[in-house]
């Protein structure tokens, strides 16, 4: 009885906290990111430099394992997290290329795209500020 | 016999990686290091012959023994080395059953490229050829949707890489790219059909892949001439196609390859698969087909086909776990392609059943 209760709220609870998640994850909006100097990338082009196809950009990545790399791949290029390490470790062991470098946060991002005319980036919407362009919005 | 060294081998490679894993931030920027492995354990029912993942290995499951980890296990090491923005180099470095018998480590890669400009490179060492679809990456499990590449489409050119020069570049039409290479080089040669000794051969390829969104087209010409076994050039013609948009793929390739000793040989695949959360399972048909007769007495040279079926298991980060069921058909005697150590009791028509289970990482 007295567990059944308590199994009953803590779903309830977990509930609560699920809905909350979902909406605070749509609250925070992607956005791709490049230098101010650079010219803007259609939504084609982003999933075709971040899946290895062009090699004319730098793609600049989050931390795998995050939720915005998570995110940001699943909406770019419709593909999860292990495809895309597939993809990237085909390049990588063919010897034509390196997989982009994850950066630990938006901040090393930012600074990572505002450095180099070459780089792309993606950062959640509430980031952006003047050292980066926001080209394209991931949704 | 070779237990030891096979051990010895393994952990030379393991030692290496590790040696090279902590690097620190300083040489992060010019040095990425990275490896690949397999870990893969097969049986198959059929005990006239012995199933094998490579055209070249030398025993595998069926009549050594019922299971065997020797055909699919392999590990591999990596160094990409970038000098300067143009100029970047790549070591990697294999331990596999090989024509040997061993999983002595060898280099598969070694090579200088030097970009022009980001589409036009050159890269001059050792190269891995571009033969088939999946045959860059034959040997990192990871990057396969499959156990291991279909070996009828292997059958016909079982050299993996060459020493030379190739030209690499990528053209832009519109919304379709092509990346175009050629490829000048010797390679030492393992052909089915001969005893594996050392031969080598001159090999040039050209070969074109041209991309539209999530479709692919792979086009490649590659003619060997071996400096003695078979006598004459091998042409091969292959065409292939695949079309990944992410929740599910298609994969189709083929090749032709003639030769005034062997003949005429067709081998193709198709295979499709789909994405279901953290699993994507998979089915394939291969076959391999003698098409016309040459000047030796083999008739149907590598005849086999396959049907098999699967599903791949992305359980954590860098680590998949493949589990795969197939039934091959024995079509000749002569040299089927997924076959060593054919026994006499084994009849054209025979069918062996295998099942492998494999895990792949990344690291």
């Amino acid at each position: 009885m007295k567990s059944s209760s308590h199994m009953k709220f803590s779903a309830l609870g977990a509930l609560i906290l699920a809905v909350l998640l979902a909406a605070n994850a749509r609250a925070e909006d992607i956005v791709v990111i490049v230098n101010p100097a650079s010219a803007p990338l259609s939504k084609e082009q982003v999933a075709d430099i971040y899946l290895a196809r062009n090699t004319a950009w730098t793609p600049i990545d989050q931390a795998a394992g995050s939720s915005i790399y998570s995110e940001f791949y699943k909406k770019a290029t419709g593909r999860d997290a292990a495809q895309v390490k597939a993809i990237w470790s085909k390049i990588l062991f063919t010897g034509r290329g390196v997989p982009p470098k994850q950066l630990l946060d938006s901040t090393a991002v930012k600074k990572a795209v505002a450095a180099n005319p070459k780089a792309v980036g993606y950062i959640e919407k509430s980031a952006v500020d003047a050292s980066v362009k926001v080209i394209l919005p991931i949704s | 016999m070779s237990g030891k060294r096979k051990g010895l081998a393994a952990s030379a490679v393991l030692a290496f990686c590790a040696l090279a894993a902590p690097a620190d931030a300083a040489v992060d920027d010019y040095v990425t290091l990275s490896g690949f492995g397999t870990l893969g354990t097969v049986h198959s029912d059929y005990t006239q012959a012995d199933f094998i993942a490579t055209v070249s290995q030398p025993r595998g499951a069926g009549y050594s023994r019922s299971w065997s980890v020797t055909p699919d296990s392999d590990l591999g090491g990596q160094a990409n080395i970038s000098l300067s923005d143009q100029l970047s180099g790549v070591v990697q470095v294999l331990s596999r059953d090989t024509a040997d018998g061993n999983f002595k480590p060898t280099v598969e890669w070694a090579n200088l490229k030097y970009d022009f400009t980001p589409d036009i490179a050159v890269r001059l060492g050792r190269i891995l050829l571009p033969t088939y679809e999946h045959a860059d990456i034959r040997n990192v499990g990871y990057s396969l949707p499959w156990v291991r590449v279909p070996v009828e489409i292997t059958y016909a050119s079982t050299a993996t890489h060459s020493d030379g020069v190739d030209v690499l570049y990528r053209l832009r039409t519109g919304a379709v790219t092509q990346d175009i290479q050629l490829q000048w080089g010797t390679t030492q040669l393992d052909l089915p059909g001969l005893d594996f000794t050392l031969n080598s051969a001159h090999i040039g390829l050209f070969s074109d892949t041209l991309r539209y969104g999530n479709a692919s087209l792979h086009l490649v010409y590659q003619q060997t001439d071996p400096s003695q076994n078979p006598p004459g050039r091998l042409r091969m013609v292959a065409v292939g196609f695949a079309y990944e948009p992410g929740p599910w793929f298609l994969s189709i390739d083929s090749n032709r390859t003639r030769n005034g000793y062997y003949g005429e040989l067709l081998a193709w695949y198709v295979s499709a698969g789909m994405r279901v959360g953290h699993f994507a399972p998979y089915a394939f048909y291969s076959a391999t087909h003698q098409e016309t007769l040459g000047t030796s007495a083999l008739t149907s040279l590598g005849n086999q086909h396959t049907v098999a079926a699967g599903v791949r298991w992305d359980f954590a980060r860098n680590f998949d776990l493949k589990f795969q069921v197939e039934q091959v058909t024995i079509a000749s005697l002569d040299d089927p392609a997924s076959f060593a150590n054919l026994q006499p009791g084994a009849r054209a028509g025979d069918k062996a059943h295998v099942v492998s289970l494999a895990l792949d990482f990344l690291f």
